[in-house]
């Protein structure tokens, strides 16, 4: 059974040449019209993913990979086509979850389990099982702005795998964090496989993608070029890149 | 509002709570006098005017300081609101590009924000009410719906500004401008009697000033406020909040990238 289907996704992204964005430059502007290019950030896409499979998506920078994540997410909008996601999404875009800097760990993981629409007594349940898993058991109460980048990034992985996924987004995941918490992630993904959650991998890590995932999908310049198995993309993709 | 979004609101309900309580404790949290500033800035702010406006004006308002503070505090939750809501999609850019919930959320959670501040003050006017005696009947009861269409209204425009802020980023300094203009032109420092009555019937079309006056007729001067007085700012506030989100909804779609 599939739980994404998605159609004839297209995506378009207007690059204006000068930007308005004040109501003075759009009225002084309103005798010149406003141009801009559009880009094609994503073209024809189809695609599906069972229920249980893992999908790496692989390409250059620009190729369109978060595009499609952000929109599976419903951060934003296609311009054109079809998605229909089955069950509940649990991203990891651009290496956050959506914390914020002002509060606190604990604050942050309490926040985000409501987004999540976990129950409050499983949220205060796991509070400790997250902060331990990300090794950050000292810095329950510090605000997040003043942890490192990669604590941020510990953090935000330790929540969102805690929140009982059933679709997982990753982008990026293993782009920073030690070898010992690229080792917990990992581990943490196979174990994830073997219980039947549905995964979406973006990761310019090519031997995980090879490793990992079930079936991959190649994008160049928002136009999926390939898809199926892991190492015919990867052959495909480094003959692309590397002539 | 169509109904199934009505729905995917009250699912949301926790977030909503969540939020506003987050943003309610957190704003207390980092100055030194923590929750009494917020006692204190109306309490000032009615000392001031209330020695200005009875010596230099000699204006003869029953319950004059209940009068103004009561003013000020209402006042002052319409201009929190609609600035937590200019804020609340541009000031929260890692939740807008990180993670899906329904947008109104964040300013629905301002407006009540703003609520629990404007409640929280209200404690001050108890006490004076208390103090000064002031009878209390049965036509106190209007007041719920007085502030419910007085949330209504809030939260449309905020919905409105919120929304608009994304794409024109200088609408919060014309919002300043408005603001400073609304707080003379509402009828918060001085009753409506002092203007000729011609230019009375012209103040009376902002709502805002409707809503106080009203609010004041039941709470202090225990006057049964007449059917239009509740009606006309009833039907402006609904129209508000059709608007705001209307505005809203057409422009939430592109949030994630105009941010």
């Amino acid at each position: 059974m599939s739980v994404i289907t998605v159609e004839h996704l297209h995506k378009d992204f207007r690059i204006p040449h000068e930007k308005r964005d004040t109501l003075f430059a759009v009225l002084t502007g309103l005798i010149r019209p406003a141009s801009y290019e559009t880009f094609h950030a994503l073209q024809d896409i189809n695609f599906s993913v069972d229920e249980g499979e893992m999908l790496g998506i692989i390409g250059e920078n620009g190729s369109g990979k978060s595009t499609i994540l952000k929109i599976l997410t419903r951060i934003m909008r296609p311009t054109s086509g079809t998605i229909d996601v089955k069950k509940k999404v649990t991203p990891f875009l651009e290496l956050g979850v959506g914390f914020q800097y002002d509060f606190t760990a604990v604050e942050n993981i309490r926040m985000y389990g409501i987004i999540m629409g976990l129950p409050q007594k499983h949220i205060e349940e796991r509070v400790d099982e997250i902060l331990e898993f990300a090794g950050l058991e000292r810095f329950r109460d510090t605000p997040l702005k003043n942890f490192s980048s990669g604590m941020q990034v510990r953090l935000a992985f330790s929540t969102a795998i805690k929140t009982d996924p059933e679709i997982l987004l990753l982008d990026e995941v293993l782009a920073v964090g030690d070898m010992e918490f690229q080792k917990k992630c990992l581990d943490v993904l196979n174990t994830f496989r073997n219980e039947g959650v549905t995964i979406v991998f973006v990761s310019h890590d090519l031997e995980s993608v090879k490793k990992y995932c079930n079936r991959v999908l190649l994008l160049r310049h928002g136009v999926n070029v390939f898809t199926g198995d892991p190492d015919g993309a990867v052959a495909k993709y480094q003959g692309l890149v590397l002539p | 509002m169509p109904g199934s979004h009505l729905r995917e609101l009250y699912n949301y309900r926790q977030l909503v709570w969540a939020i506003a309580m987050g943003d309610f404790k957190w704003r207390y949290k980092n100055s030194i006098l923590g929750y009494f500033w917020s006692l204190l800035e109306p309490l000032v702010m009615l000392a001031i005017l209330y020695v200005v406006f009875t010596n230099l004006m000699k204006l003869q308002v029953e319950y004059y300081a209940l009068f103004l503070l009561l003013g000020i505090i209402m006042w002052n939750f319409f201009v929190k609101a609609t600035n937590y809501g200019l804020n609340a999609i541009v000031g929260k850019p890692s939740l807008i590009q990180k993670v899906y919930f329904p947008r109104d959320i964040l300013v629905i959670s301002g407006c009540i924000t703003a609520m629990l501040q404007s409640f929280f003050e209200s404690l001050i006017f108890i006490l004076f009410m208390v103090i000064a005696r002031v009878p209390i009947t049965l036509n106190l009861l209007y007041l719920v719906y007085i502030l419910l269409i007085y949330f209504i209204l809030t939260l449309g425009t905020a919905l409105a500004l919120a929304a608009l802020n994304v794409y024109f980023r200088d609408i919060q300094f014309i919002w300043v401008v408005v603001l400073q203009a609304g707080f003379f032109i509402t009828p918060i420092l001085y009753p409506l009697s002092i203007f000729p009555p011609a230019l009375q019937e012209i103040l009376r079309l902002n709502p805002i000033a409707q809503i106080i006056i009203t609010a004041r007729d039941v709470i202090l001067y225990s006057v049964t406020p007449y059917p239009l007085a509740l009606i006309y700012p009833g039907v402006v506030a609904v129209l508000v909040l059709v608007v705001g989100y209307i505005i809203f909804s057409r422009l939430e779609p592109r949030f994630a990238e105009e941010m």
